[in-house]
């Protein structure tokens, strides 16, 4: 098969920083070859992705990328498909999101219908092009951002951890997508740590270090001490009168009348680790904002420590990790954000010292403390959102898809921090993941959502 | 060299007769039109003073309402954030002027909000975003047009956002619930918890959008066609 892209010793840094992000890169990936590149968080995979595109900005520049592609060496003929689905969705119909590129190729309106319908079928997404985008499941949206790329014809498709957003259901459509392009001849580059089913289609793992060096294999998985921690308390072992979660014939509502979930029933008691899992939609973060007391259900009764929530009164009791938490941080330094929730509940300032500190050395991230937030790396973030919340040793611990777009070294830690937090402070953890594979033993509960329904197991 | 110029005008020439083609095939006039209206409605509102004129121009907002049918969701959002407005405005009239003369002016300031900007609201949820970026691309260069519409489009979502980071702040012990707002000594803490991370985060969320369009070739042409709309399905 024909070479697409070739990478000779190539390197690059950022504008104004010290060390080079990736550095004497050599690769080559030829016509419906399928390569999967790993590393930590931050490692480079992306900006080796924008490299391919000619999308970096102008920083400083070693060795050469040749491209062999339809629209010669601009990088034309050649998608990318980036991490998050929903700033990738610029158009309210799928016939005008589709079409997108090929506006910007400018293509004649025309010829643009025949060939949106060519990119939907092969993204297997059947759809009349007045369906609304912002309707679509996010298998169905991945499905339509893989079409905005199909239809522009490229050579070498670029997708960036597809693992993170996608349920079981959603990457084994992925895979069959995947197999359907290497057949047709196009080129595959899957940035990925957990590509999961996906493996199936892969032909070469790469990998990038710390440095910014190109190994050859996949990234080394740490061993996991989820079997050091098996679950402690059976269900049954208390009173029903002293969970932490009852729900009782609980129905709730989604837009335009249909039921998220249909008298649902379950009970959650203190200290338990409890997954809850279901494909994306199904209403995880829902569950979770009626938990906090911010949505009301339509029926049935939900207790959180006995009463029915309110945001006011869990305060101080319940910690709450959304998706995507580091976007919640506004502090000037990592210590003032960890501290943050203990000045709004009046701890003494020397207490809050030792206890912000405490939970600095808890999360592994003491040295950051003077350092602004903001000039983090995705993981630590993620670390100093986990342990704002923790600060407060909540009795019970919320958490919305964690581990998404962490590495497995992080969220690795993440968990073992968890684990930690649950054994010695006696936390009772609710979280939600659409990928419970590895979860499964490490839980006391798996909660599974399907249909509007819960299972309980 | 010529002719190469020559080739490439005609190209564009050729690409700008098939948008505008498509363009009056699918009622540019009728969104031009439906954008006056509501561009003349809110313009109004703000200038009206009296109850009969903002009666009147309630009468043609509802007018405006019934043709266009926007959805229940829609109706929702907007019950949503007119009980705000309307809350803080007259509160903070009330405590201005006082509750005898603040809760009529409050409410009349209000409702003259409401109409200035309901009209432009329910033109952006109801008119297909690609036919109004065709009637911006009239006046103003496609990927300006582009740019104006797709800022449209993102409202929803940067609500969202806005709603998610305020629920885990609140949870953090942020004081921002609204019996928190009652008092003023809070309200800084609204503009360091929830405005300053939202305006990061909304920063964060323009640049992957750019770096989205662009890796769609987005800029790489100096000019763009136009999807010649659904009804050619």
């Amino acid at each position: 098969m024909a070479e697409v892209i070739r990478l000779q010793k190539y390197s690059f840094a950022y504008p104004g920083a010290s060390r080079y992000v990736l550095r004497d890169i050599d690769l080559s990936i030829r016509a419906g070859e399928c390569h999967c590149l790993g590393g930590s968080t931050g490692s480079g995979k992306t900006s080796l992705a924008l490299a391919l595109k000619g999308l970096l900005p102008d920083g400083e520049t070693n060795g050469v990328i040749s491209r062999f592609l339809p629209g010669g060496d601009g990088a034309g003929g050649l998608g990318i498909v980036l991490q998050n689905p929903e700033t990738q969705i610029l158009r309210r119909s799928v016939g005008a999101e589709t079409a997108f590129g090929l506006e910007n190729l400018c293509v004649l309106p025309a010829e643009m219908p025949g060939k949106v319908r060519s990119a939907l079928d092969q993204a297997g997404l059947d759809k009349s092009f007045e369906g609304e985008t912002g309707k679509l499941s996010m298998g169905e949206k991945y499905r339509l951002i893989l079409a905005g790329q199909l239809v522009m014809g490229p050579a070498l498709l670029i997708i960036d951890e597809p693992a993170a957003q996608l349920d079981p259901a959603g990457l084994e459509n992925l895979l069959e997508i995947i197999r359907r392009l290497k057949v047709a001849g196009t080129a595959l580059l899957l940035l990925e740590n957990r590509p999961g089913p996906l493996q199936a289609a892969i032909d070469h793992y790469w990998h990038l270090n710390d440095t910014g060096q190109l190994l050859t294999g996949p990234l080394a998985r740490p061993a996991s001490n989820l079997e050091a921690s098996p679950p402690r308390l059976p269900a049954s072992t208390l009173p029903p009168e002293d969970n932490v979660i009852d729900v009782l014939g609980m129905t709730i509502g989604g837009a335009e009348g249909l039921a998220v979930w249909s008298d649902v029933s379950f009970a959650v008691p203190p200290g338990q680790r409890v997954v809850l899992t279901g494909s994306n939609g199904s209403g995880k973060t829902t569950m979770l904002r009626c938990l906090t007391g911010f949505l009301q259900p339509d029926n049935g009764t939900l207790k959180v420590f006995g009463a029915k929530p309110q945001a006011r009164e869990l305060r101080g009791r319940v910690g709450c990790l959304y998706q995507n938490p580091q976007k919640q941080l506004f502090e000037t330094t990592v210590f003032d954000e960890v501290a943050f929730p203990l000045r709004r509940l009046r701890e003494n300032r020397r207490e809050l010292a030792a206890r912000v500190t405490e939970t600095l050395v808890l999360c592994g991230i003491e040295n950051l403390a003077p350092m602004s937030p903001h000039t983090l790396s995705f993981g630590q973030k993620h670390l100093v959102a986990l342990a704002s919340v923790l600060v407060i040793a909540p009795q019970l611990l919320l958490l919305d898809d964690p581990f998404a777009g962490l590495d497995p070294k992080t969220a690795e830690k993440m968990l073992r921090l968890l684990t930690k937090i649950n054994v010695q402070q006696d936390t009772t953890i609710v979280l939600a993941t659409h990928e419970p594979k590895n979860l499964s033993c490490w839980a006391d509960q798996t909660l599974t959502i399907t249909g509007g329904n819960v299972v309980s197991h | 060299m010529f002719l190469i110029d020559s080739k490439n005008q005609q190209k564009d020439y050729q690409i700008r007769k098939a948008s505008k083609v498509s363009l009056s095939r699918y009622g540019r006039s009728t969104v031009w039109v439906w954008f006056v209206v509501a561009l003349v409605l809110s313009f109004f509102a703000f200038g009206a003073k009296t109850p009969v004129a903002l009666t009147w121009l309630s009468g043609g907002d509802i007018v405006l309402f019934a043709v266009h049918r926007p959805g229940h969701r829609f109706i929702r959002r907007m019950f949503k954030v007119v009980c705000w407005q309307v809350g803080l405005i007259v509160t903070l009239y009330c405590l201005r002027f006082g509750v005898a003369e603040g809760l009529l002016s409050g409410l009349t300031t209000s409702w003259q909000l409401c109409l200035a900007f309901l009209p432009g609201a329910i033109f952006i949820e109801t008119v297909p975003e690609h036919l109004i970026t065709r009637m911006l691309t009239d006046v103003m260069p496609s990927r300006s047009a582009f740019v104006l519409a797709t800022c449209l489009n993102f409202i929803p979502m940067v609500l969202a956002e806005a709603k998610s980071i305020y629920e885990g702040q609140v949870l953090r012990g942020a004081r921002i619930l609204p019996k928190d707002l009652a008092n003023p000594g809070n309200w800084a803490e609204m503009l360091n918890c929830l405005v300053v991370p939202m305006m990061i985060h909304s920063m964060k969320l323009a640049q992957e959008i750019a770096l989205a369009a662009k890796a769609r070739d987005f800029g790489k042409k100096r000019g763009r066609t136009a999807w010649p709309g659904e009804s050619d399905s």
